[in-house]
């Protein structure tokens, strides 16, 4: 159902054919240029909606200091000052909207330490979590969905659903549990069951400690996007070209690899995107479960603690996630139709 | 990190068998990493010695530095840094003696300067640190002296018989007069290696200290946001102590090779009464609903049975614990009778409650109602937000609950029962109770002091305004391939003592 509402605002945003006349680069380049723009302005309106959710939210310094707050009036004005709380809202909001721009955005208000030296690692460290699972959700999300598609209907294409359809019904975290318990904690003692390393060296340093994290994050999404690609396929194979190929006497794996395959590559790509961008703000959990210093456990520690500054640049850092992520989608999904790619460039 | 990895490998070749709970009485082995996992912790997290906040932080502090004395693990004050610290006769003065062997971290002796400069940050008030809040009140810092290199008198502006119990705090760890807060130095038996807030922090072990070296060469302190993922770790052999192991857990770990070490505290989290309002402001109507509580029964279900009676009194540990007056008990009869006295048979009150109490004081509350519909009282349950709880209102609800750690009488009274108290939740205002008070705090001999301590319980049992069920136990866990670990009445783990903590032979 997503996937094909992406895929058609993919194509409302591809422009119709561009006036005769012009050179392909030009075109793409206007075009890519009109979609920067857009997503410029979407993270400018979030700029603007995380600011005011975040002033909206009371007084800070009664909402850091609490029971504090009238004893200490040193660390009271320590923090107005730092949050430029005398300044008006506008002043605030364009200081603050600099800082971001310049890559200087702000400090700490729980421990005074600069946000970028505190988030950049672990900003770091959640990208490379999510893309350790990417690599292995995309092929194996193309291999199970086409092997489902070629048994359709037969005894193993209705274990594949069952076992999908399972596991998608699965919380990230009871999937988290179980694999704990069986292969660290209560079966096998065979993989850490925390990411944590002594010397606090990047987590990727310790390869075994991010197998269950990734492994959690693979089952948690892959069932959904082989359950929207196996839908699409079947789809396609269902379509009158794909009969006619057949009737041509073009061998079923060609069928599926050549004519199946790749009209299911965009909805599959749009489905992806919107599941990385997804976990880009959902991996908290996981984070949480396995002890991974990412920036989910910073987000909930950062809302406890009521660092505004901290709050709203990983707002921003999970708003621009989905920004990119989307823009890269549809640049792809655009580069795979080839009536997109035509409209773009005659 | 080479150790590190070769006890995680061990504890993975281990699996299959459970490694057995260690002999105590065992010979210690020295070398390994110790790791051990702390509960919470965030960007809060801080080296500071006087400013510890989060449960890591307290884990920390008490390794890297040590304050004057040491309360022992059954709550007594024992000596430490200082080998006697004693009053004058009016406890007005008092002398404090050093050891003469203890080096800081960064090479440098104590010395009578470091100690002043220490309590001078204390009780700065701009600072505002946990453990001056009371110093600062009787400590005259300008008029105290330094007699020579090891010995100092402190000039107190008004007498205090229990100063030694306020120097013996964890977070009053003595500092060198060059101290920086970036490169912190103290005393303990670890010194600072990295730091790392919110993930995890890790110490060498001294060589120079003054007492019994640490057994592992390393300790590494790691934050825990999740339970789940502390008690994992633990199972898995990536970590071999954890603080506040789930209670429920207690059972399942012992059949994984993992211990639960459980240890009484003076820690309460009563029902608090306000003896200037409404219905409360009738001790009859308070006696009544003393007698509501069924006690055993808050302990198994709130604290899941990890704690004991208490008899509306704090500071079990005190050597002036009135522990001879009646226990009370439940008893319905005299509840109604007291109420049919003071004209409120039909009473009807609210209790508010908060789950910012901490854990125990919601289920507590719960079973409250309950106990109270048995006596034919209505109590309103109103469960607020912890902002809401220890906001505006906090230290104004009639009928509430708040949650205390282990005091001894003294500092605690002082937090709580006077006056002039902080956070006197009761409003206790009882001219006899502070009289005596006043009396206690001077008197230097233990005894006749434990005297006036003990009419000071008996006023407060007899028309206080706190109904103290009982006090909890604390649960931590540690791995069967670590020993060296006891309980503590003071703090969790053992009171956070990881130098006497070593792996067992051939883990």
């Amino acid at each position: 159902m997503a996937a094909t509402e992406a895929t058609l605002d993919a194509q409302k945003s591809a422009p119709p054919a561009a006036p005769a006349g012009r050179s392909p680069v030009a075109a793409w380049s206007l075009w890519l240029a009109r979609r920067l723009g857009l997503a410029a302005l979407t993270l400018w309106l979030v700029s603007v909606l995380v600011f005011l959710a975040t002033a909206a939210l009371g007084d800070p310094v009664r909402a850091i200091l609490g029971k504090e707050a009238e004893t200490s009036q040193g660390r009271a004005n320590q923090i107005r000052e730092q949050l430029h709380l005398d300044d008006s809202l506008w002043d605030r909001y364009w200081h603050w909207l600099g800082g971001l721009l310049t890559g200087d955005p702000g400090t700490s208000v729980a421990n005074g330490l600069p946000v970028s030296e505190l988030i950049s690692d672990r900003v770091l460290n959640s990208a490379v979590l999510v893309a350790a699972a990417a690599v292995i959700i995309i092929p194996v999300s193309f291999g199970v969905a086409l092997l489902s598609a070629r048994l359709r209907g037969r005894k193993g294409d209705t274990a594949i659903q069952v076992v999908l359809l399972t596991l998608a019904g699965l919380p990230e975290f009871i999937v988290g549990i179980v694999l704990v318990a069986v292969f660290s904690t209560v079966v096998f003692h065979a993989l850490p069951a925390v990411t944590i390393s002594a010397g606090g060296e990047a987590p990727w340093t310790q390869p075994a400690s991010m197998i269950l994290p990734v492994l959690t994050l693979v089952i948690a999404v892959a069932p959904y996007v082989i359950r929207i690609m196996r839908s699409t396929l079947l789809e396609v194979l269902d379509s009158d070209y794909v009969e006619l190929a057949r009737l041509k006497g073009v061998p079923e794996k060609v069928v599926l690899r050549r004519h199946a395959l790749r009209n299911a590559i965009v909805p599959g790509i749009q489905v992806i995107a919107l599941q990385l961008a997804w976990l880009a703000g959902g991996i908290v959990i996981v984070e949480y479960l396995f002890s991974y210093p990412g920036m989910g456990a910073s987000l909930v520690d950062s809302v406890r603690n009521s660092d505004i500054p901290m709050v709203q640049v990983l707002a921003m850092i999970i708003a621009a996630v989905y920004v990119i992520v989307n823009l890269v989608a549809d640049v792809l999904s655009i580069l795979f139709t080839p009536r997109e790619r035509t409209a773009i460039s005659s | 990190m080479a150790a590190a990895g070769a006890v995680g490998v061990s504890a993975v070749s281990a699996c299959g068998a459970v490694p057995p709970k260690p002999d105590p009485a065992a010979p210690q082995r020295r070398g390994g990493v110790l790791s051990h996992g702390a509960t919470g912790g965030g960007l809060k997290d801080s080296l500071d010695p006087h400013f510890p906040v989060t449960n890591p932080d307290i884990a920390r502090v008490n390794n890297l530095y040590e304050p004057l004395l040491f309360w022992d693990d059954d709550y007594k004050v024992a000596p430490a840094l200082a080998t006697s610290v004693r009053p004058n006769k009016d406890a007005t003065q008092w002398t404090i003696e050093l050891r003469d062997d203890v080096v800081f971290h960064h090479g440098k002796s104590l010395t009578a300067q470091d100690v002043m400069f220490t309590l001078g940050r204390l009780i700065d008030p701009d600072a505002g640190a946990s453990a001056g809040s009371q110093l600062s009140v009787i400590l005259d810092l300008d008029n105290s002296k330094i007699l020579d290199d090891h010995t100092i008198r402190l000039q107190l502006t008004m007498p205090y018989a229990v100063l030694d119990e306020l120097l013996a705090e964890y977070n009053a760890g003595i500092i060198p007069t060059d101290f920086d807060p970036r490169k912190p130095v103290g005393t303990g038996a670890f010194k600072a290696n990295t730091f790392t807030p919110g993930q995890l922090s890790s110490f060498l072990r001294f060589e120079d200290y003054w007492g019994d070296p640490a057994w592992v060469d390393e300790l590494i302190i790691y934050d825990f946001a999740d339970d789940s993922a502390k008690v994992n770790a633990l199972l898995a052999g990536q970590i071999q102590t954890v603080d506040n192991l789930p209670t429920y857990l207690v059972d399942s770990i012992g059949a994984q090779g993992s211990s639960a070490l459980v240890a009484d505290t003076g820690a309460w989290i009563p029902f608090t009464m306000r003896v200037d309002h409404g219905a409360f402001a009738d001790a009859r109507v308070r006696e009544a609903l003393r007698l509501v509580v069924d006690r055993q029964q808050m302990i198994d279900q709130a604290l899941n049975g990890y704690g004991f009676v208490g008899n509306d009194l704090y500071a079990p540990f005190d050597p002036a614990f009135a522990g001879d007056l009646p226990q009370r008990t439940q008893d319905l009869d005299k509840v109604r009778s007291l109420l049919k006295q003071a004209g409120k048979s039909d009473l009807q009150v609210e209790l508010v409650t908060s789950a910012g109490v901490g854990s125990g004081a919601v289920e507590s509350a719960n079973l409250f109602v309950d106990q109270a519909r048995q006596a034919g009282i209505d109590v309103r349950l109103n469960k607020a937000d912890p902002n809401t709880f220890y906001g505006e209102q906090y230290l104004q609800w009639p009928f509430a609950q708040d949650f205390w750690y282990t005091r001894n009488y003294i500092p605690q009274a002082a937090a709580c029962a006077l006056p002039t108290s902080p956070y006197n939740e009761t409003h206790l205002n009882d001219p006899e109770y502070a009289a005596t008070y006043a009396k206690a705090i001077g008197e230097v001999e233990e005894s006749k002091r434990n005297d006036l301590l003990h009419r000071c319980q008996e006023i407060e049992y007899e028309r206080g305004g706190y109904i103290v069920w009982g006090f909890k136990q604390q649960v931590d866990g540690y791995s069967n391939l670590v020993q060296g670990m006891t309980p503590s009445k003071y703090l969790p783990c053992g009171g956070y003592k990881f130098r006497k903590v070593s792996f067992v032979e051939g883990a």
